[in-house]
């Protein structure tokens, strides 16, 4: 389909023998806010970077607004932003420098947005990058790929640095972009806790792989925490299906699990098998997170 | 006009769908009253739009709302006797199970329970 946003296809990487990403599939549509969660070093920055092409690929495809990664044309390229973790900006020069000169090579520049959002953002523009802060500079990078009215805007790690002020502003700007309707955004992050808000649907990385792609309702429905009480001891080589960790209490007659789709009705059979009193706790995302990588 | 938080274990939209549904019950909502549109609510709280289409959807499935061509979403007219006693007993089923866990924990005898549930139910 060529109005997605960006897609991968059993898209794999191999640095040497090591195997950094590992047969992905997934797609972005028009509308999208897609939250890309993992641990350090679980491959998000190289996903991006290679979901992109600005990293050869080892295996698979990926394309971006309808063409292949690795071969895109100039039309294409100036409809992508993308903010790196590590910025790349030009520490003799400002802010304002910089902009105007970024802005040249593009056919469509807003220089409106950027100044207005330079002021609410407080990007100190007539400063030489070498002397701003590392929030300063991570927003002024941020500019860089809203200027040109990216149809896919691509961070990696982009509210790291930001105080809490900051980051609420740049999340409405990300909303302002999806509200669209017409253009996506990809954002990877480890602050689970904004992407319960902006993301609509997240993508958990776990050793080069995606073990989890579903909007961000459905993923925080399909963990539950069950506490199981029982009168009896509870048997030693209990299996729940889609049990993802376990936790026994000293006594033996309580456990606490967490399961995936795990269902009101599994609940209520599991209690009647073991006579056990169960209740079930939802996750909010980071919970959910960790039992993941439990 | 909501509280929509993202961080427990309620997904936003059902947030949203559960204070929508209770503000009407009680009437604080009324039929033909206005909602935000989709737009504002989400920028309100830098929440994702699609959430909140995915909230209106629902209300408007079940009958809650109603959405007329380039008009905001409204409050639908009442329409008690369309949906069964047995449905609308289920939507109240959770809140029964609470109490019924409730009143085991404190030890209370069934008589005394329903009978102060029928003095709340004919109080008004």
């Amino acid at each position: 389909m060529s109005d997605l946003a960006a897609s991968a296809e059993n898209l794999g990487k191999n640095i040497g023998n090591r195997t950094i990403l590992r047969d992905i599939s997934v797609q972005v549509r028009p509308g999208d806010v897609i939250g890309v969660i993992g641990k350090n070093g679980a491959g998000k920055t190289t996903l991006l970077e290679t979901l992109l092409g600005l990293s050869p690929r080892s295996s698979g495809r990926s394309s971006v607004l309808g063409e292949d990664s690795l071969h895109l044309s100039a039309a294409v390229k100036q409809r992508i932003g993308f903010v790196p973790q590590q910025e790349e900006l030009l520490p003799a020069l400002t802010g304002r420098r910089q902009l105007a000169l970024t802005g040249s090579f593009y056919r469509q520049w807003d220089q409106q947005l950027v100044d207005r959002l330079a002021t609410e953002w407080e990007v100190p523009l007539d400063r030489r990058a070498q002397s701003l802060s590392g929030g300063e500079k991570q927003k002024l990078s941020t500019l860089f790929a809203l200027g040109n009215r990216p149809d896919l805007l691509v961070l990696d790690e982009p509210v790291a640095s930001l105080d809490p002020v900051a980051r609420r502003r740049f999340l409405q700007q990300v909303l302002e972009i999806a509200a669209d309707n017409t253009r996506a955004v990809i954002f990877s992050t480890h602050i689970v806790s904004d992407l319960e808000r902006v993301a609509n649907r997240i993508w958990i990385l776990k050793d080069g792989q995606v073990i989890r792609d579903g909007d961000t309702d459905t993923i925080k429905e399909s963990v539950t925490r069950l506490h199981i009480r029982s009168r009896n001891a509870l048997p030693a080589d209990l299996a729940i299906p889609g049990c993802l960790s376990m936790r026994r209490s000293a006594d033996g007659l309580g456990l606490t699990a967490a399961v995936r789709d795990f269902s009101q009705s599994d609940t209520d059979a599991l209690a009647s098998r073991l006579d056990a009193n169960i209740e079930r706790e939802g996750l909010g995302l980071e919970d959910i997170f960790l039992e993941l990588h439990a | 006009m909501f509280i929509l938080d993202p961080h427990t274990s309620v997904p936003i939209y059902q947030q949203l769908v559960d204070q929508v549904r209770r503000l009407v019950a009680s009437g604080h909502l009324a039929p033909g009253d206005e909602l935000p549109s989709v737009r504002d609510l989400a920028q309100e709280h830098t929440i994702h739009p699609m959430t909140i289409s995915r909230a209106y959807g629902l209300l408007e499935a079940d009958g809650t709302l109603e959405r007329r061509r380039g008009k905001p979403m409204t409050v639908a007219p009442l329409r008690r006797n369309q949906t069964s006693v047995a449905a609308r007993l289920k939507q109240i089923e959770p809140q029964m199970d609470a109490l019924a866990l409730s009143a085991r924990q404190l030890e209370l005898q069934e008589t005394d329970v329903i009978g102060l549930l029928k003095k709340k139910l004919g109080a008004k």
